[in-house]
């Protein structure tokens, strides 16, 4: 038997023991099984990038909220803009927005903005702050046509109509137009592991990521999702970068935790995602990533910055968190076999249950491979009320 | 004042004619009963078949265009372009015109699949070219607006308004109309590429319009289906919708109907800018319905392919399969043609 087929087998066993236990003692907190090894053929690096996650300020995450910042759903450009102007300054210390968004980047990069389409229309990287965002890497002088931006699915792109509300110039990217689609992909990145048995073991990551950009603009949404507990930086990073990551979910069971923190561990990934800036005008608090119901989006008006994910998660879990519990919603931790539903349908509709056992732990999983920083009280949270 | 469109052959282009009237097909209102043919292609298709003589013309993400027999499903020919294909193409008596992701606009006899010549714009093509005296229109990603000429390709004029244009044009013979996502409705001069006016909307603009009773229809990202004088470029009336609208409005008469990013379809009376209606059809739509008789007919990503009735938005029927970011059915007397995001190509009957 060789390692693979002992892995299949190890963790078919467990899951299918897990099953029968989880319909049998409904009510009980249950025993998840362990997530199988995980083999990472990351890209050797002769030194490993000071941008590189956790960044140049670890622990360190600065929300700004402005109430004008969203109206109706509609979101404003200007205010966006001083938002993230005040956002940058505070981050990096830097007395112009100019001046931060050097500390980052020069003329002589290739800038991939990786954006989170997954929910759009109704919740996704707003377009008003991709602009905004592409305005300040300009003006550290990186020419228009060194950015771009990239997510995994080019419908999901499409639906969000960022290809005609971007600049002229500004490249945009879906690495998969449909099913199976691998030409995307560097063959020779990828991460391995057998979750559930499934045909395919490798998670590749994107030839863009490997060859093309110097650095990342990580641009996520203040999201729930159903398997790991939140959709923050480091599960859009990871899980929007590599592709074939659906096969670490089985309802109720899921690997998030730890291939989301190992995927964004590797290089070049890690070296390059230089900054995190989570659009938090709309906040789905239930039914994410791909809720369309606005009855569980919130209009939020925030943004959440920093170069550490790990600590801009753990923020971000805080709040989702928080707000569930403000609207009666069941715990991101709640581990109540009772609680689990195999409808999409019906966990969409209802708050009070989960198709799987969420995994928000993922975040500190990743801090512990030294992603950033995740006991709450180590971050330095920053806030801005700008009106 | 503006004309009215010349009418090319049947299904000739994106919503069946370069004036986008949406639909003429006297396809009856019983949902289809069998699948004649089905037919897998290399590559997702984002774009609209058209048809003619018993061809149905597809474009897709593979770079081909291929030219499909609708009695057996049988792929003709195919031409293979140097980049993605997004575009819809548009036929102009021989011609096939469409534009690619390179920037490059082809224009390929029908019947054999041979390039006849290639015009070249600075980023992708993504809309349709449009025909109308003795010019091909388009616009492209790199913000600028081109007029070839039909016969050689050879720029006839280019208009650079710096900002991506998705919008496929509506053109007659004296003014072209479309959106850009700087978030203005142009139209230009048709002989020369002079601005006649621009109009103002609250965000990009990523639908294509229709004309009707003098009025320019159009969607906007800012969540507002548009009515536009086509004169002047004044607004007339706008309708909230849920979300952004991507959908290119089709016209029934006096109801234009488009669909929204809410998942709604929305029709409204196109003298005032009265709801008349509203209706799910999907999670998210932002393709074009296309209208025939007293159907309205579409495609959504979510809820696969629908049929209302154009009156009162009642469901017809649905069926799971079709599902669009961007593809219109074709609809004909016996059969319905869709494409879909998989690149399938399916033969209703």
């Amino acid at each position: 038997m060789n390692r693979r087929t002992f892995v299949t087998s190890a963790c078919l066993g467990t899951a299918s023991l897990f099953l029968d236990q989880a319909s049998s003692r409904a009510g009980e907190e249950v025993h998840l099984p362990p997530p199988p090894p995980i083999h990472v053929h990351g890209m050797p690096l002769a030194e490993r990038s000071p941008f590189g996650m956790p960044g140049l300020f670890p622990g360190r995450v600065v929300e700004v909220f402005h109430s004008k910042s969203i109206l109706e759903n509609h979101v404003s450009q200007s205010i966006v803009r001083l938002m993230l102007e005040h956002g940058m300054q505070s981050l990096t210390g830097e007395s112009s927005a100019r001046a931060a968004w050097e500390r980052f980047f020069n003329p002589g990069d290739v800038v991939g903005i990786k954006i989170n389409p997954s929910g759009a229309p109704a919740c996704y990287s707003s377009p008003e702050l991709v602009r905004e965002i592409i305005r300040g890497i300009e003006s550290a002088g990186v020419p228009t046509r060194n950015i771009l931006i990239y997510d995994r699915y080019s419908t999901e792109i499409q639906a969000g109509s960022y290809h005609a509300l971007l600049p002229v110039g500004i490249r945009v990217i879906g690495l998969e137009h449909r099913a199976r689609d691998v030409e995307a992909y560097d063959l020779n990145v990828y991460c391995e592991a057998n979750f559930f048995g499934e045909w395919e073991t490798r998670s590749y990551l994107a030839r863009v990521v490997t060859q093309q950009i110097t650095k990342i603009v990580n641009v996520p949404t203040l999201k729930d999702h159903s398997a790991a507990g939140v959709t923050g930086c480091l599960k859009n990073l990871g899980y929007g970068s590599f592709n074939n990551v659906a096969r670490s979910h089985h309802a109720p069971i899921t690997f998030t935790d730890p291939l989301i923190g190992v995927m964004c561990s590797t290089e070049p990934l890690r070296s390059k995602a230089v900054l995190h800036i989570m659009d938090g005008l709309r906040e789905v608090w239930h039914g994410g990533p791909l809720t369309q119901l606005q009855d569980f989006i919130y209009q939020a008006g925030t943004l959440f910055l920093g170069t550490d994910p790990v600590a801009v998660d753990t923020v971000e879990l805080q709040t989702i968190e928080k707000k569930r519990q403000q609207e009666g919603a069941l715990s991101l931790w709640d581990r109540n076999p009772a609680n689990i539903v195999r409808s999409e349908r019906e966990y969409f509709r209802d708050p009070h249950k989960s198709l799987f056992f969420r995994q928000p732990a993922h975040i500190e999983a990743a801090g512990k491979l030294g992603l950033g920083v995740w006991e709450p009280s180590k971050i330095d949270h920053r806030r801005l009320d700008l009106g | 004042m503006t004309e009215a469109p010349t009418h090319e052959d049947f299904w000739a282009a994106l919503l069946c004619d370069n004036s986008r009237a949406g639909g003429q097909g006297p396809w009856p209102r019983h949902p289809p009963q069998s699948a004649r043919w089905q037919l897998r292609l290399e590559g997702s298709v984002r774009s609209a078949p058209v048809l003619r003589d018993g061809i149905l013309y597809v474009t897709a993400l593979d770079g081909k265009l291929y030219a499909i027999e609708t009695v057996t499903g049988r792929p003709v020919w195919k031409f293979q372009a140097e980049d993605r294909i997004h575009s819809t193409p548009a036929l102009s008596g021989d011609k096939i015109l469409f534009g690619c992701d390179s920037g490059k606009v082809y224009a390929v006899d029908r019947r054999s699949g041979r390039e006849l010549w290639r015009a070249s714009a600075q980023a992708e093509v993504w809309t349709s070219p449009v025909t109308v005296g003795g010019l091909a229109l388009f616009g492209a990603a790199d913000g600028r607006f081109y007029a070839v000429d039909v016969a050689t390709g050879t720029t006839r004029w280019m208009r650079n308004l710096g900002a991506r244009i998705y919008s496929t044009a509506y053109a007659t013979e004296r003014q072209v109309y479309f959106g850009c996502s700087n978030g203005n409705v142009y139209s230009l001069e048709t002989a020369s590429g002079q601005v006649i006016w621009s109009a103002p909307t609250g965000n990009g603009l990523d639908s294509s319009p229709a004309l009707s009773n003098g009025l320019v229809l159009i969607g906007s990202e800012d969540f507002y289906l548009y009515a536009l004088d086509a004169a002047t470029g004044s607004v007339r009336w706008k309708l909230a919708t849920g979300l952004g609208i991507a959908s290119s409005p089709a016209v029934a008469g006096n109801t234009v109907i488009a669909g929204s990013k809410d998942g709604y379809l929305y029709a409204a009376n196109i003298p005032d800018g009265r709801l008349r209606w509203k209706t799910r059809a999907g999670w998210v739509i932002t393709a074009p319905p296309v209208t025939s008789g007293d159907v309205v007919c579409g495609q959504s990503m979510g809820g696969g392919v629908y049929a209302l009735d154009v009156r009162s938005g009642r469901r017809i029927w649905a069926a799971g399969l079709g599902e669009s970011v961007q593809s219109s059915p074709v609809l004909t007397e016996d059969a319905i043609y869709l494409a879909t995001t998989e690149g399938m190509v399916y033969a209703l009957a």
